[in-house]
Parts: C-alpha cells; structure tokens; sequence
C-alpha cells in the first residue's frame, strides 16, 4: 500500500464546496499553476443526472466541476488529447482503460496523470430521472441534485430531502448501472493517487488519498508547494475503515455477479447466446464506444458475414478479440440500440481468461495474453 | 431407403513446412484414414487466424484441428508458441460459447510423421462422432 493522507484543499471555498474537502480540484489546480500539466480532463455537470467531459486549462471551469462523476457513466480515457501533458479524473475503468489503450500506442502513458476516484458505480441519466419521478413523485426539473451516502440514495429538490437505501433502490430496477454493480474494483490502484471518502472521520470534511506512483507524489507536492493543499496522516484506524469499505462493496459486487451469472449457467449457453446476440442489427456502436477496441474506424469486423450464421462473425470476433482486454466499463451495454447485456457477455469470456491466466486487463504494463506466446509451446 | 449417415466434417489447418507434408507421407505410406477431414494449407500454423476457426464452425465445420511444428522446430522462430496460446484461449472461448472443447484441437506434427497424422485424424473422427453434429453450424 501506498503512503496515506487525509487532505483538504486549503482555500475554505474550495473546500467547502468540493466532494469530500475539495482535495481533487485544488490538486488539479496546483497542477496547472506548476506547470506539471497543459491541461485536464474532467467531468463537468450539465444538469442535475448528467456529466460530459470537459478538457479546460481555466481555473474557474476546474473550479466549477466538482463532485460530477457519479453522474458521468462515460469512460474518459476516449477523450485524451494525443501529445499533449494532462491530469485526468479517473474512475477504476478510466484507468485501466487508459493503460490497455497505452499498451496499443493509442495513448502515451507518459503524459498523462491520474488522478484517481473512488468509485462505487456511476448512474445512467434518463434511468435516475425516472427514478426521482416514479419512486418520489418528483418532477426531474425540481431535483437540485442527488448522490449515495453510506448505502443511501439521497435526492436533494426543492420541495425536501428524499432518501431510500441504495439496496431497496435497486432491487426495484433502478439504481447503478449493472456494469457497476458487478464490478469489484472500487479503488483505482493502477492510477497515481486514489482519492475517495472511505475511512475519512465522520464530519471532517477531507479526502483519504493514497500515494501510488511517483507521478502521485509529484502532484501531491505540487498541491503542497502552491499551498492548494493542507494534509495530515491517515491513521492505522482510518486505513482499516477504507480496507473494510473496500472489501464489502467488492464483496457486494461478486454477490451480483454470482446472481446474474447464474442465470446463464442454468440454462444452454448457446442458446443463450444465440437468443441475445441473434438481437444484433450490427450498428456497430459497441466497437466505436468501446475503448479498448483498436481498431476502431478501420475495424473489418464489422463486415464479416452474417448471413445464414447462427451468431454473426461480428459478435463471435469481437468478443474473442476482447477477451483478454475487456475492462467491463459498460459502454457498450450502456450503446446498444438491441439492448444485448453486451457487458455481462463479454466479462464472462474475460472473467474465464482471467482465472486461466491469472491476468487482470488494465492493472499491469505487460502485454495482453493474446500478444503473447505460449511459454514452451504447450498444449 | 437408406437413411443418410452422419459423416462428422474436420477442418484441418496445415503447416506447409511439417503436417501438409505429413499429411502427403501419410498418403504415400497409404495409412488408412477416415475422409473425414478437409485439408487448408498455410505458411505456418501461427497464421491461423481464431477468426477463421470461429467462422469454420459457423460454416459446419464440426471439428476444427490445427497442425504446426513442434516446438522448438517453428520455421518461423517460435511462431508455433503464439498458435498455443490462442489455441488455449479459443479452447475456453467455445466451451464458454457451448461448444465442446474437443472440437477443436492442436496437434505438433512433423513432416516425417504420416503415421502420427493419420491416427490423429483417426482418433478426433471417432471423439467427434461421439459427440454427433456441432450445434454451431447452419440450420440444416
Ligand atoms: S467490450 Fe464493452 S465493457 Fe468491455 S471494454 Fe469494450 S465497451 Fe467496455
Ligand atoms: S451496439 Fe448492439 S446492435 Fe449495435 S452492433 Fe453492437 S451488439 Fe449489435
């Protein structure tokens, strides 16, 4: 584990307006002002369900664009200027995207820093709305915001304060994203900093950051040497509170897994298969959002046969081509006009790598398995 | 009326610089062997691209075999390497899929070893008639 701190932005406008003390901004802006970055990549809020990217050198917008990941189901690392130095907010899948993408010269990690989020899972916009409207009875346009809290859903409008735990939320369909709810990585430990509220003393208004690259360090420094920032240790009482949060929500997590997977395994899964993927009207949306796809605009795949094929060769390429490289951002489930569980498919071919080859896409530098020879050609 | 017999369909992928041969030997050395199998010829056994085993089952194929060198023999440094760790993957991928495994197969054959060829072949037409007709291929 890396060196911890709880820390804050020093300036107390900052800090009372940013998520959790507003380290994450006074961070950025530090970087900018010291020169470590051209400029960053975020997320800025367009209303009260939504967040789009936003790649800005002004002080004033970085200012303006706190706490808006939540509402952000979109994966950053498509939106990363080539050859250009910038610092980027990233959720776990940002970062492991980033990082496959580097290994296939699509990004020079070099550039680029990360500024990592905790994250428990994003939200789709239109879903939240109808959720507001159809749980609480509220019109979308009187939502001042909404966020999770300690297994809470939290909706702020203006007639009052609505609430109802996250389980409860979900259990009626609404909620996370599933992507979300089944992904078991909370801590984005590939990046340089994780930031996050997890084991930050109830009622201090501060962030848990970890240290985990050199990169990490030079932006904590930075925020120290502008004096953006004020920090102290974290405690060993703190680090055990953020590894216990960790573990439940991977836990969680695994527990939705186990419960969608199995619909798959008790039935024939090629019937499955041949059930959802025959929905397909190859659009080819999924290849173009999906960021770990190289190919992209020069992908043939999309033009291999369909015709008379139980499952078109697209789909069957895809998914083998994603096997050792899919992250599980959701993007392409989030796309489909046919609405394929595209996601859920695609993890449980990479879910199968994973446990035959032990590797994890997007945590190391080394090459992807299908890049790879078989040591001792063994069969 | 005869009622038509199920004849399981192998492709096979063959490296031009050991099985093809083997396979040639094979046919010399008059091995007995089922015509079960259809022979594509490539440079190299790491030239098969997993597309092509995939599109093979979508066309009917209800085995699919790849031949290369042995290891260490690769005419292209150790591009046979590369053939078995996709191999390994695609192996999972179909099972995952709903396929059986063992319908597909990777083999070292030299391009001395007829011999080896034919109880190869000999031996995947009698597992894959076992598991009857591949549920990948065209409706018939
Ligand atoms: S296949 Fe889908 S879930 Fe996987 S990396 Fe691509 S877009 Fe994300
Ligand atoms: S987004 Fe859905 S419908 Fe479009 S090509 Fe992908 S799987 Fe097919």
């Amino acid at each position: 584990m890396g060196k911890c701190y709880l820390a804050w932005a020093k300036d107390p406008e900052i800090r009372q307006k940013g998520g959790s003390g507003g380290f994450v901004t006074a961070t950025l802006l530090a970087a900018l002002k010291e020169g470590l970055v051209e400029r960053v990549l975020i997320v800025r809020r367009i209303d009260e369900f939504e967040g789009v990217p936003l790649l800005t050198d002004d002080p004033e917008e970085v200012k303006s664009c706190s706490s808006a990941h939540l509402a952000a189901p979109l994966n950053l690392s498509s939106y990363i200027p080539p050859g250009e130095r910038v610092a980027v907010t990233v959720k776990p899948c940002d970062a492991r995207a980033i990082i496959e993408r580097s290994k296939r010269r699509q990004i020079d990690l070099e550039d680029i820093y990360m500024v990592g989020l905790n994250c428990g899972g994003t939200f789709m916009p239109v879903r939240t709305m109808e959720a507001v409207s159809d749980l609480f009875g509220l019109d979308p346009g009187d939502v001042l915001g909404f966020e999770v809290s300690k297994g809470k859903f939290l909706v702020e409008a203006r007639s009052g304060t609505y609430t109802l735990p996250m389980v409860e939320l979900e259990r009626m369909g609404y909620g996370r994203r599933d992507p979300c709810r089944y992904c078991n990585i909370n801590i984005p430990v590939m990046a340089d900093l994780a930031c996050g509220d997890a084991g930050v003393p109830p009622g201090m208004r501060a962030t848990f950051v970890e240290i985990l690259t050199d990169k990490g360090d030079e932006l904590f420094e930075a925020g120290i040497k502008t004096s953006m920032i004020e920090f102290e240790e974290a405690g060993e009482e703190e680090i055990e509170t953020r590894v216990r949060t960790d573990r439940r929500m991977s836990e969680d997590a695994d527990m939705w897994w186990d419960e969608l997977s199995s619909m798959i395994d008790e039935v024939d899964h090629l019937s499955y298969y041949i059930n959802e993927l025959g929905r397909c009207i190859h659009c080819g949306s999924c290849k173009i959002v999906c960021p770990v796809c190289a190919c992209k605009d020069d992908a043939k795949c999309l033009d291999m046969g369909r015709e008379g094929y139980r499952i078109s060769l697209y789909n069957l390429i895809r998914l083998f081509h994603l096997m050792d490289s899919c992250i599980g951002c959701g993007q392409c489930e989030d796309v489909c006009p046919a609405d394929i569980p595209l996601t859920m498919i695609h993890q449980r071919f990479e879910r199968r790598m994973e446990k035959e080859l032990g590797y994890r896409p997007g945590f190391e530098m080394s090459k992807p398995p299908l890049q790879e020879p078989e040591p001792g050609g063994k069969v | 009326m005869a009622i038509e017999r199920w004849e399981p369909k192998i492709l096979a992928f063959c490296c031009n610089w050991c099985s093809y041969a083997g396979a040639d030997v094979a046919g010399v050395e008059r091995r007995q062997m089922p015509p079960s199998f259809r022979i594509i010829r490539v440079m190299c056994s790491g030239s098969v691209d997993p597309c092509w085993v995939l599109e093979a089952f979508l066309e009917g194929a209800d085995g699919v075999l790849i031949t290369g060198c042995h290891p260490g023999e690769c005419h292209y440094l150790n591009t046979n390497y590369h053939t078995a760790r996709r191999y390994r993957l695609l192996r999972i991928f179909i099972e995952e899929l709903g396929l059986e495994p063992d319908r597909l197969r990777l083999e070292w054959i030299s391009a001395t070893e007829g011999i080896k060829f034919a109880e190869v072949i000999r031996d995947m037409t009698e597992k894959i008639r076992a598991l009857g007709p591949s549920r990948l291929g065209p409706e018939r």
